[in-house]
């Protein structure tokens, strides 16, 4: 277990205040982000390259913070790689093998198997300079998990590739981390990558911690309309608490002259009657009801008629702006082509979208 | 009036200029008479004591600039802008200027005990390579400084990372990548001690057969009106610069690896 206790770093321009991060043993941990919110700094104090004002850092039971960066076993990935450029792939790969005088026979299967999984062995004899992004890449995550570090620490490792080689990329990451399991640190902007590949997720947003959990918890449960915006939500909107219906387990969200019934498990706190509420809506969530179609009974309490105004092609899904006819709610809508073409929609065609209950979700 | 032209023209000019000086000399020196000049022990002491001299004062700028060079590009510590000011000293004193400062040094009871316990240095050879070493410490650390600042100090922290003290990062990561550059420093530096006059001949003299370098034999021959003499030793001295800078040029065709 990796555990950052109140990490807190002063770096003209940036301020992390009382960063917490626990991070399980051999989990793939996320710390996202918007650009210039301090995450590398936060990388680099762990690895030991900014002295924190504060703070614990420990690996297991063994503090680390007050070590110079050698000893930390934490292997470290920038941005921009750094390839010693005057070193061939192979030494590269070695190098912390060498620096830590680690027994190479002991490790040669392990790299061996390394090198296989991430197809470098015909680049073993070449100089960085030689090599592709995509293969730069490669090499750069070899070198950083040959000497087995304790943890992996990675910065933004798939900025700046073509979307073939991000895949790759993602594709090597995910089989490397199922295969030998190195508990990594990551910082990113970039939710998707986060999405794929995290376990968990820490959010930092303006140098603070704002919602810390499981990868699923995040994306679908962000915990406050700041995250939610971070997180790309298109529908969000200030709501009123009206009722609380115990027989049905709901809260009554109004709007507009409109009302939404939301589940409780859609909430994470308690709410009061007339409490303001941000309300998000999830545009791939989004039904639109076939005419004449008969509705099932749960999406009934939140279906809504009206107009679509605009229609986006996206390329694999369309994005729909819907507007309900009572009080003049505008909804993005996420269709897959394939329903978008059975359902004949075009700009100025009223129709019912249903929300699902899982389209929902209330943050306070 | 063409842009291009204008601007090719001035360095044309420029290196027209410099050619004819050097013309100058050759035509003015008659080859058998060139040859015995040269073989001269005087002429031949002076080679071999501007060149022990000079390679002295280089080593010894390397062996502190190098280190000093390394904490400007790489450390912030308090006093750093006033420490950068001060290696700009040299460049803005006049050598006559720092020479006669180190004499003065060498007045005051702390310059008295060095000069009594330890190295003599005024009118003596130690005197010459000090003088050549001030005049070019500062240079070599803001030379070195600038081929360290090429070399993204990430590699260092990468190679820190993967478990190199900082020693080992420097000497198998930053040094290998700079290399080139420092190499065309020291060049820079040496042939810059090579040429000096100002602070050697007002700290170390210029005594014939001890101090005599030869910016000094060359400033000594032109007072004596040996013009034979002048010519051959200025013709040493381009030749030597030249083939410096012809260095530095080759080392300049180098790779940025950052």
């Amino acid at each position: 277990m990796i555990r950052i206790q109140g990490l807190t770093i002063l770096f003209n321009p940036f301020q992390i205040i009382n960063l917490d991060i626990n991070i399980e043993t051999g989990s793939f941990h996320f710390l996202l982000g918007p650009t210039g919110s301090g995450k590398t700094l936060i990388l680099e104090s762990i690895m030991g390259l900014h002295k924190p004002k504060k703070g614990r850092i420990c690996i297991g039971e063994r503090e680390i913070q007050n070590l110079p960066p050698e000893q930390r076993e934490i292997s470290y990935v920038p941005q921009d790689l750094a390839l010693f450029p005057h070193l061939t792939v192979k030494e590269n790969i070695l190098f912390g093998m060498r620096t830590r005088n680690l027994n190479f026979n002991l490790y040669e299967g392990y790299i061996q198997n390394l090198i296989e999984a991430a197809k470098v062995s015909h680049l073993l004899g070449r100089y960085s300079d030689n090599l592709s992004g995509g293969e730069k890449k490669r090499v750069a995550l070899l070198r950083a998990l040959a000497p087995k570090p304790k943890l992996l620490l990675l910065d933004e490792p798939l900025s700046g590739l073509d979307p073939s080689i991000k895949s790759e990329i993602q594709g090597l990451l995910k089989t490397l981390h199922g295969s030998i399991h190195p508990t990594t640190l990551c910082v990113t902007h970039d939710f998707e990558e986060a999405y794929f590949l995290g376990d968990t997720i820490t959010i930092v947003i303006d140098g603070k911690v704002e919602q810390v959990g499981k990868r699923d918890d995040v994306f679908l449960r962000p915990r406050s309309r700041k995250v939610a915006q971070f997180l790309g939500a298109r529908n969000l909107y200030r709501a009123k608490v009206l009722k609380k219906d115990e027989d049905y387990q709901r809260w009554i969200i109004g709007m507009n002259n409109l009302q939404f019934s939301v589940p409780f498990s859609q909430c994470k706190h308690s709410l009061g009657l007339g409490k303001e509420v941000d309300l998000f809506i999830r545009p791939e969530e989004v039904m639109i009801l076939r005419e004449g179609k008969p509705v099932k009974e749960s999406l009934k309490r939140n279906t809504f008629k009206g107009e679509i105004l605009a229609i986006v092609d996206r390329g694999i899904f369309q994005d729909a702006t819907f507007q309900t006819l009572e009080g003049k709610i505008l909804f993005e809508i996420s269709i897959p082509n394939y329903a978008f073409r059975n359902l004949g929609l075009s700009v100025g065609k009223v129709v019912r979208a249903a929300l699902r209950e899982e389209s929902l979700w209330i943050m306070v | 009036m063409n842009f291009r032209r204008t601007m090719i023209g001035a360095a044309t000019g420029l290196f027209l200029f410099y050619l004819l000086l050097l013309l100058a000399l050759f035509s003015q020196i008659q080859g058998k008479k060139g040859l015995e000049i040269l073989i001269h022990p005087g002429t031949l002491f002076s080679i071999r004591l501007s060149l022990m001299a000079a390679t002295g004062a280089t080593f010894l700028a390397v062996l502190i600039g190098l280190p000093a060079g390394y904490a400007l590009s790489r450390f912030e510590f308090r006093g750093k802008r006033v420490l950068d000011t001060f290696l700009e000293i040299p460049m803005i004193m006049s050598p006559v200027a720092l020479g006669a400062s180190l004499l003065l040094f060498f007045n005051t009871p702390v310059g008295e005990l060095i000069q009594k316990r330890g190295v003599f240095f005024v009118f003596d050879v130690p005197g010459i390579i000090l003088a050549q070493f001030s005049t070019i410490a500062g240079l070599a650390t803001r030379l070195m400084k600038t081929s360290l600042d090429e070399i993204s100090p990430r590699y260092e922290a990468v190679a820190r990372s993967l478990g190199a003290s900082p020693w080992r990062a420097f000497y198998q990561i930053t040094l290998p990548l700079s290399l080139k550059g420092l190499i065309a420093s020291v060049i820079l530096c040496w042939a810059k001690a090579m040429g000096e006059f100002g602070a050697t001949v007002t700290l170390a003299g210029a005594m014939p057969g001890k101090t005599e370098t030869m910016p000094i034999a060359i400033f000594m021959s032109l007072a004596s009106a040996d013009i034979d003499k002048t010519i051959v030793l200025i013709l040493i001295l381009v030749l030597l610069g030249l083939g410096a800078l012809y260095g530095v040029h080759m080392t300049g065709k180098r790779k940025k690896y950052d």
